[in-house]
This record gives C-alpha cells, structure tokens and sequence, in this order.
C-alpha cells in the first residue's frame, strides 16, 4: 500500500516531491511509469539490431566503429531501462524473452529496415533527435529520481549519436548527385515516420497519466513542435526539402501533408496524396507491426537458450 | 540465466565524490566489472567500483532498493 493517495501524490510531484522507492508511489503511478519504461527500453532495444543491420553498410572501418558505439550505447540504454523495471517488480527475463514479437512497445519506426548507409544516419539525424527529445523532457521534469540519475548517461550519449547523425548528413548532402539523392530518399519517409511516433495530437488526447504524475512535462504536440525546431531548420541548411514548414504567424511549425496518412511499408512511401486518415487506422497498421519487428526482435535473443544450454551442462537442443 | 545486480559506483576526477552512477546485471563479480567497464563509458572515470546489492544495508531507509538488507528486519518488524 502506497502511503499516499493518488490525488496527494499528484499534488505533491507538482511541488516537486521525487519519488525514490516503489513503496512511495500509488498503483496508478507505478502503472505509468511501468508503460514508460516499457516503451522507453524497447525502443532502445530494438534500435540496436536495426543498426546493427545497417552498419554493414558502413564505407570504412573508422564508420563501422562509429556506427556500433552507437549500438553499444543503444543496447546500454535498453540495459538501464529494463534494470529500473526490475526495480518494479517487472521481470526483464519476462519482457526480454517471454514476448512475441508483436508485443513490444518500441516504435513502428524501428519495424523499418534501414537498407543504406544514407538511411542509417538519418536514423541518427531524426530519430535519435526524437529520442533525446522525449527523453530530456523526461530528464527535466520526471518526480522519479532513479530514472532522472539514469538518463545523464542516456542524454550525452544520444547527443553523441545525433551528432553523428547530422555530420553525415551534411557531408552526403555536400557530395551532391547520387548521395544527395539517397539522402533525400531517406528523408522522405523518415520524416514523416518520426513525426507520426509523438503519438496522437493533444486534441484527441484525452487523457495523460505521464503528465499527471509528472512523468513527463510536454504534451504530444509539443514535443512534435521541439523536434521540428531543430530538424526544419537541419534539412533546410542542407537543402534537403522536408514537408513541413515554419508559419511566422501562429508561431509554429505546419505539416505540408495531411496527418496521418498512410504509408506502404514495401515501397517506403507515404501516400499524401491519399489524404488524411484515422488515428485508429494508424493504430491498426502499428499493431500489425512492420516488415523487420520478428527479424529484430529474434536477432537479440536467438542464442540465449544454446548457452544456457551449455550453462547447464547440457548440449545445445 | 541467472544473474545478479550489481551497484556501480564512480568518481569522474582526483578530489570529486564517488557516486552512484547505475547498475548492472551479472552472473558473477569478473562478469559485473566487464559490465560496468563497457556500460558506464560516458565518462573518462578516474574510479569504479561494482558492489553486489545484497552487500549494501540500509541505515536510516526501510524502502528503496535496498530494503531486503535491512539488518534486524524481521525482529524489528515481529
């Protein structure tokens, strides 16, 4: 039993109050923050076998490092986050192994295959930008003190990676041709698949537990609009075109296609022209799960079960 | 596989405090301090040091992480 209601320590982590044990918080709060660090672990997770993958595409062996300290870092992260489960009472053994594939929570984005090496490191320019996006937003407004110490680490190494990310954009864009056009490829459907990961538009939102409980201090659209703050203006530097731009008026920035829409996950394409769907229909292509989820999924955990085999005394089944 | 966690600690220059910096899970001791070595790179560490959980007792707390080692907790709670 929590020794706070769930109206008492609502109020008390809008004053501020850090919550350091699992005996302090209330079932609703544990609820949340359990979804939180679902998601947050298996995104981290499942981006390592999607670079992994992409990392042989590397042009030299100076990449290939780079490329897998970032994979390093990745599945470090994934590490972290599923131990402040542990911590919860939440099985990583269980979460790890114990799921279909289907069952993670990570992103549709990392259902994707990244096929070149321009692909990779917009993976790194955009998606790791949204990843410290959400999670120095958690960083500075999260009442859950081990996870707040937990993400020094995480948010200067994915700043790393994003620098990464938009090094290497700059220099494919600069070579012009074949690799700007690759580049720009990339661009045209990662762009909008990262914009479609914040989730559902604050009007529709009805509800937000992680801002309730101050799990986190931006609404969906919010951390849209950061993300665009930086990767518009990257984009636009690098004269790749994006479809969204900055409407001096309102403030803010503006999509320059209809939200959602549908993508063809074979073909890499956004249908535009299609014109706007539901968001129960992007739930519906998000819960079917994308091209790579079982490749990448079973890529982190097919040998565990011949070593511990051997663990065991036993030869491999 | 059966591992177990391990507390990582360490101090970033000569004079700074050592800290609590994360965890790891691992089958032994030599295992955990690989862990931590290769997890816990952000950092140019002057010190690290790994501290199997079940080694760190509690003075003042009786929740958080800790807690199961509470010294005298069962007489305290009978």
């Amino acid at each position: 039993m929590s020794m706070f209601t769930e109206e008492e320590i609502k109020k008390k982590v809008r004053e501020g109050y850090m919550v350091e044990s699992v005996e302090e918080m209330t079932e609703g709060y544990k609820k949340s923050l359990i979804v939180q660090l679902t998601v947050q672990a298996d995104t981290e997770l499942m981006s390592a076998p999607a670079y992994w993958r992409a990392a042989q595409h590397a042009p030299s062996t100076n990449t290939q490092v780079s490329a897998h300290a970032i994979i390093q870092d990745e599945l470090a992260h994934a590490n972290i986050a599923y131990r402040l489960l542990e911590d919860l009472g939440v099985s990583k053994e269980k979460l790890v192994y114990g799921r279909e594939p289907h069952e993670f929570k990570h992103p549709y984005g990392f259902d994707q295959p990244l096929d070149n090496w321009a692909e990779l490191v917009v993976a790194n320019g955009f998606f790791d930008r949204a990843g410290i996006t959400l999670l120095s937003d958690v960083y500075a407004n999260t009442s859950y003190g081990p996870l707040k110490r937990a993400l020094v680490k995480v948010d200067m190494e994915e700043t790393f990676h994003l620098r990464h990310g938009e090094v290497w954009m700059r220099r494919l864009s600069k070579a012009g041709d074949h690799a700007r056009e690759m580049l720009q490829r990339a661009v045209d459907w990662m762009f909008p698949m990262t914009l479609e990961w914040f989730g559902l538009p604050d009007d529709m939102k009805r509800h937000s537990g992680q801002l309730d409980y101050k799990l986190k201090g931006l609404t969906n659209d919010q951390l849209r609009q950061v993300w665009m703050q930086s990767t518009v203006p990257l984009c636009e530097s690098l004269g790749l075109s994006a479809p969204a731009h900055y409407d001096e008026e309102n403030k803010e920035f503006v999509l320059d296609y209809p939200f959602p829409c549908e993508y063809d996950a074979e073909a890499k394409h956004w249908d535009f022209e299609g014109g706007e769907i539901s968001w129960n229909q992007v739930f519906e292509r998000w819960k079917a799960r994308g091209p790579m989820n079982e490749w990448y999924v079973e890529s982190v955990r097919k040998s565990r079960g011949q070593v511990e085999a051997w663990l065991n005394g036993k030869a491999a089944a | 596989m059966k591992e177990a966690v391990f507390d990582v600690f360490a101090r970033k220059d000569r004079g700074d405090p050592l800290v609590h910096i994360g965890y790891v899970d691992a089958m032994d001791a030599e295992l955990a301090r690989v862990y931590a070595w290769k997890t816990y790179d952000e950092q140019n560490w002057f010190e690290m040091c790994v501290v199997p959980r079940t080694a760190i007792i509690p003075v003042n707390r009786t929740d958080g992480p800790f807690a199961a080692n509470a010294l005298g907790r069962k007489e305290g709670e009978g």
